[in-house]
């Protein structure tokens, strides 16, 4: 499914990743962990195509086709869905117009109708129901004046209607209370799927207690330093980074 | 320096001869001869050269007045043409319509006097009592216009003045005097080519608890200026002055505004903004003037604008002058790119980037339009702006 070869990242001139290889195969759930600044969101926008992220080297394929010659938006409808670790506040664009907008907009690249005013409706309101998004958040102008928990809640609830086939997930834990971390995880568990992949980045196992990998992997310096099984979370968790300062 | 005789360019030249005899008209021809034409050395017009846009003589007229637009059918609509004044449709109790040769101009400035030079005659509007029906003045194409419009006591009306000229020099002087507890709600559209040169002049006195309500939006044109003076002469007279310009191509808009209070409790609000691409050209200018007399003035003005793209400009010049003490004012000034970070975010759910700067344009002007009452109004601008957004960004 996702396949990353030797990618190699710049931001204002700097490397940041630095021959980064890594494969999730369709169907299974992987995790990144790593100390601050180890490069875990340059890669997540580097993969989604952000402006100033540059790619200097190495290949990113999902499904066999190249990720990085398209735009952001291509990349959107080829189902690569990005969970910002801090979600932007849109102002004046309520939050149903740009999400409709979105849908239509990846509908249409797929070669695919607009879905009707009535279906969206009732598609926006059940999501709404199962992640506790609430019609006077989805009325308001999109994140804008949302707490920090709010805004990952919408970014999950983006993510359920939007249903991609590949998400990245960038703290959605950092800022959610305990009842929201499961039922935001319960709503990203619904997305899992035989032809569907994940990359979860995070700090804390509780997020891994409630989304399980199949994968762990330690991102620092750049690289990918170790992988291994869920349990390598526990480790880290208990042991921190300090052993891999040389690696990286 | 030596007192030297002013030389006039071809296109002054060519606009001193079309002045119509008229007193108004000779009065416009002895200023534009000794000042010429409103040109970048001159402080209020450094940023909209009127002489420059002139220098090749006047452009020929061309284009339509437009169609008046559904929601405004019952509307009284007054055509301003090359041919003369004409009306269309009917007209209710309360409103007197009348013709005056020669009125009087009292300041007003050099677009004032050259719009007063070039109408045959005034057209005096009086408004005794409240008007339900809209009254449009619809300019034609290189066409001048004159109108003196009285709303006397507790009375109201509103009013839809467009110019919508491709090209032409089109011209247009309104006086507005409102009375006690009288209301003005008013919206303006200029939407010219590449050719319109169009100038504007509006002064708007307003007497005690009078409410001066306008809403402009304007694409400019070669050059299109709209100049409007308030002055709240009464206590607790009060005025909203909203204005959106959205400019691409070559165009030029350019809003000035003064308002003055001279009476106390007054209180105003201002509302400007613009996006501009291509190598169009914006201007802001707004004055807010509170004299020693005006305390408990309630004064607030904005203007933000977002540049497009690299080679567009804003010029933007707000300023406060405050004489009394016990008075609030605000004003806020803005010029600024859209926010990449917005953009890009908005492009990773999938949303192609030229329909994403439009919805965001979009977001950023529409507040300018959310004081328009007239819903069909309010509809009929948005959905220009609208259109402007996906020309501009397809
Ligand atoms: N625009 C930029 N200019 C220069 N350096 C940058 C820029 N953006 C990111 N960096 C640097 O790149 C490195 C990686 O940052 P990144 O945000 O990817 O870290 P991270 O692993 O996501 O950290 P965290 O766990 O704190 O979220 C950091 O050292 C950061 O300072
Ligand atoms: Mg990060």
């Amino acid at each position: 499914m996702l396949n990353i070869n030797n990618l190699q990242v710049e931001v204002g001139g700097t490397p940041i990743i630095k021959g980064l290889t890594l494969q999730v195969p369709a169907g299974e759930v992987h995790a990144i962990m790593g100390p601050n600044g180890a490069g875990k969101s340059t890669l997540s926008y580097a993969l989604t195509g952000r402006d100033g992220y540059e790619v200097v080297g190495g290949t990113a394929t999902l499904n066999g086709e190249d990720l990085l010659a398209l735009a952001p938006e291509e990349r959107a409808a080829k189902g690569l869905f990005l969970s910002f670790q801090y979600p932007l506040e849109i102002p004046g664009v309520p939050t149903l117009t740009f999400l409709r907008t979105a849908l239509n907009a990846q509908r249409k690249a797929r070669g695919e109708g607009e879905i009707s005013v009535p279906d969206f409706m009732k598609l926006s309101r059940d999501v709404a129901k199962r992640l506790g998004v609430t019609p006077e958040m989805m009325k308001r102008p999109l994140n804008v004046g949302f707490s920090g928990g709010e805004k990952k809640r919408m970014e999950i609830y983006q993510m359920a209607l939007l249903d991609p086939r590949f998400m990245i997930l960038d703290e959605t834990d950092s800022g959610l209370d305990i009842d929201a971390l499961k039922v935001v995880s319960e709503g990203v568990n619904a997305l899992r799927g035989p032809d569907k992949g994940m990359l979860v980045i995070t700090h804390y196992q509780r997020l891994l207690d409630h989304i399980k990998p199949d994968r762990v992997h330690v991102l620092a310096g750049g690289r990918i330093v170790d992988s291994g099984g869920p349990e390598l979370a526990l480790a880290l968790e208990a042991d921190g980074y300090d052993r891999y300062k040389d690696a990286a | 320096m030596a007192l030297a005789e002013l030389r006039l360019l071809a296109g002054e030249e060519a606009l001193l001869n079309a002045l119509p005899s008229t007193e108004a008209g000779q009065a416009a021809k002895a200023h534009l001869a000794a000042a010429g034409l409103p040109n970048r050395r001159v402080e209020a017009f450094k940023w909209t050269d009127v002489r420059a846009a002139l220098a090749d003589g006047i452009p020929e007229a061309d284009g339509s007045a437009g169609l008046i637009p559904a929601c405004l059918q019952d509307a009284l609509v007054l055509d301003f043409a090359a041919e003369g004044f004409g009306l269309e449709g009917e007209k209710d109790q309360g409103l007197i319509i009348e013709t005056e040769d020669s009125l009087e101009l009292e300041g007003g400035g050099p677009l004032a006097t050259l719009a007063a030079g070039f109408a045959p005659r005034a057209v005096v509007l009086r408004v005794t009592q409240s008007q339900s029906r809209p009254v449009v003045l619809r300019r034609h194409p290189g066409a001048p216009m004159r109108v003196r419009l009285e709303l006397e006591a507790g009375s109201r009306l509103t009013l839809i003045d467009t110019g919508l000229a491709t090209a032409g020099l089109s011209t247009g002087l309104l006086e507005i005097d409102i009375a006690e507890d009288a209301e003005l709600v008013r919206y303006s559209l200029q939407n010219g080519g590449t050719g319109a040169i169009d100038l504007t002049h509006t002064a708007v006195t307003v007497a005690d608890r009078g409410r001066y309500h306008a809403i402009a939006l304007m694409f400019g044109g070669k050059l299109a200026r709209a100049e409007t003076q308030v002055v709240l002469a009464g206590e607790g007279a009060s005025c909203l002055i909203h204005g959106a310009y959205l400019l691409s191509g070559s165009t030029h808009a350019d809003m000035t505004t003064k308002v003055v209070h001279a009476g106390p409790n007054g209180q105003t609000r201002e509302l400007f903004k613009g996006a501009v691409q291509d190598r169009a050209r914006g201007v802001f200018q707004g004055k807010i003037l509170v004299e020693r007399a005006a305390q408990k003035t309630d004064a607030r003005q904005n203007h933000h604008a977002l540049m497009l793209s690299e080679g567009a400009e804003i010029d933007a010049k707000p300023e406060l002058e405050i004489y009394a003490d016990d008075v609030q004012c605000a004003h806020g000034n803005t010029i600024g790119a859209l926010d990449d970070q917005a953009l890009f975010y908005m492009r990773q759910r999938g949303i192609p980037e030229a329909q994403a700067k439009a919805l965001l344009v979009e977001a950023f002007v529409t507040d300018v339009f959310d004081a328009i009452e007239h819903e069909g109004v309010r509809d009929w601008f948005s959905g220009l702006a609208r259109s402007w957004l996906e020309a501009s960004s397809s």
